[in-house]
């Protein structure tokens, strides 16, 4: 028989051992951690995002807040302590043309004698498309280092959600919806991406807690409506098409609801 | 053995023979089509069929608001608690960085990823891989051992008791000794032996975005624990858990993955990801061992 220990010596001293050859490291070496955020492109950020560009761009502060915190009111999303890359993904997608109607992509070339026919890692990337009538004429209008500048800049942004007050019943159901999603229909819980308190997670998985109610009830209408396809594997819209009017609305008012405080990256 | 040693010989005499070939040109028999036509592109999954569920498919456990204000709803309640955030409140009994729910999604409610509710009342049962009868509990036990490869609490914790409440509760209404529809894993074809280069190059493309592409998940930036669970490495299960077996992982894959967009793999795509995922390093199985867990194949290829 077998009696099963752990033997939390053996990792002790494992431990101790790395720990000793990391400080020598260390020290040998200096500590040189570069901050990964560019102070000058945030600084050029800002500057577009309060003053904005001529007749064409207008400064994003005008609908998106004095400190990037959205309008409730107006359903303006707030985009400060965003991820950086899901900014700029958002707004070169929003600047992408939609497609004619009625127009078949193909993602690979169709005459095949010119393609090499042996290749490793061959990945089919979907052009992301979200089209916005406000936003999609400005976001044409922002250079490659404008849209880096802009999200630097917002994801610095600290953030303080205010919580919309909702009638407890909306807030009960839109609680079960985000924590538990619907288990009988294979529906998955808001949390099991969007983070436990909604927080948002990495580029692909954006805060829902903190957006305005109508954000986020209008962009799931739009994924439903075949409008707004830019998520990662698909996975939010195959999740929208199965909520009904009454889920969004809930959930949205859930997540307007929470409470949250970001810290800037 | 003979028939090694002549494909061998074979192989050996044909490498003079090889005709000159251009630069876009591939040899036939080198040329493997599974392996080079990006799926996601084939007809086959242009006309896959997602089933829609319909009200009343599958059994439908009771709310969690429904749980009884008793001694024993405190206990269901303790092990749902379990269940959903083992890392905290099984803490000592769990040696890596998984949750029950990881694999028995949404609380252990949803068909097709091993819910309770289908379980609960099929206990005792007979096992293969221990070839005995099992109670409920010592079936928790096992998931203790292996899944979450860390120690079996004994039978009579508060840890094993509240996780039988737990199921016990979510079976409430639920057909005694009846086999359920959802129960368990989703059934799988297999057209063909499955291949890791394909798989490889699958999970890359529709896993490898939240489990990471080194297959260790990813952690929170604000708590502890794990946003995504690793699927191999050592905060993942061992060697000797069912999900470590080939088919279980596919058939898993198949009903439940990606999150939210299941049954949209192939069956034959589940089978290749899941032999990519078999071959990567994990814990070693508790029952072996190092001699074995170092020189023997791994449990679970075929």
């Amino acid at each position: 028989m077998k009696i099963q220990t752990v033997n939390k010596d053996n990792i002790r001293y494992k431990c101790l051992g790395w720990l000793i050859v990391s400080a020598a490291i260390v020290t040998l070496t200096g500590c040189s951690k570069s901050n990964a955020v560019d102070q000058s492109a945030v600084s050029a950020g800002q500057l577009l995002a309060e003053k904005g560009r001529g007749t064409t761009v207008p400064g994003c502060v005008a609908c998106h807040g004095a400190h990037g915190e959205g309008i409730e009111a107006a359903g303006y999303p707030r985009l400060a302590g965003l991820d950086s890359s899901y900014i700029e993904k958002q707004l070169k997608d929003l600047a992408r043309e939609l497609p004619p109607a009625g127009v078949v992509i193909e993602s690979v070339a169709k005459d095949y004698s010119k393609t090499p026919r042996l290749y490793s890692d061959l990945t089919v990337f979907s052009p992301g498309l979200r089209h916005d009538d406000i936003m999609s004429p400005i976001a044409k209008q922002l250079s490659e280092t404008d849209i880096h500048n802009l999200a630097a800049y917002f994801a610095g942004l600290s953030y303080t959600a205010k919580p919309v007050a909702a009638d407890f019943q909306v807030l009960e159901r839109g609680q079960d919806l985000a924590l538990r999603g619907k288990a009988e229909y294979g529906l998955p819980a808001c949390v099991s991406c969007h983070a436990p308190d909604g927080e948002g997670f990495g580029a692909d998985f954006p805060p829902l807690a903190g957006q305005p109610a109508s954000y986020t009830v209008n962009q799931i209408n739009k994924w439903q409506l075949g409008q707004r396809d830019n998520d990662n594997l698909g996975l939010m819209k195959a999740v929208s098409d199965q909520l009904t009017d009454a889920d969004k609305l809930n959930v949205a008012a859930y997540y307007a609801n929470r409470s949250l405080a970001v810290k800037g990256q | 053995m003979k028939k090694l040693v002549f494909l061998f010989i074979a192989g050996t005499l044909n490498i003079g023979n090889a005709a000159e070939l251009t630069q876009t040109e591939v040899r036939v028999d080198a040329h493997d089509a599974r392996a080079s036509i990006p799926t996601s592109l084939t007809r086959e999954k242009a006309i896959r069929q997602i089933p829609a569920i319909s009200p009343g498919e599958y059994f439908v456990p009771p709310d969690v608001g429904d749980i009884p204000t008793s001694k024993y709803g405190d206990m269901v309640k303790l092990g749902r608690n379990i269940f959903i955030d083992t890392q905290h409140y099984a803490k000592r009994y769990v040696g890596n960085g998984l949750n029950c729910s990881n694999c028995h999604l949404q609380e252990g409610r949803k068909a097709y990823a091993a819910p309770l509710w289908a379980a609960y009342p099929m206990y005792p049962e007979f096992r293969n891989k221990i070839r005995d009868v099992v109670t409920f509990e010592a079936r928790v036990q096992d998931c203790f051992r292996f899944s979450m490869n860390g120690i079996a609490p004994t039978l009579d914790s508060p840890e094993i008791k509240a996780i039988t409440s737990y199921a016990h509760w979510l079976s409430t209404g639920a057909p005694f000794n009846k086999e359920l529809p959802g129960r368990g894993f989703a059934r799988l074809g297999k057209p063909r032996d499955p291949t890791p280069i394909n798989g490889e190059k699958l999970y890359k493309e529709s896993c490898a975005s939240c489990h990471s592409l080194d297959g260790q998940g990813q952690k929170f930036t604000n708590r502890d624990g794990y946003m995504f669970p690793p699927l191999w490495g050592k905060d993942s299960f061992n060697h000797g858990a069912g999900m470590s077996s080939v088919k279980s992982c596919a058939q898993f894959s198949k009903a439940n993955m990606p999150l939210g967009k299941g049954w949209t793999l192939t069956d034959m795509e589940a089978w290749d990801i899941c032999t990519y995922i078999w071959l990567q390093d994990r814990p070693w199985d508790p029952r072996f061992g190092w001699f074995f867990n170092i020189f023997a194949p791994p449990t679970g290829g075929n």
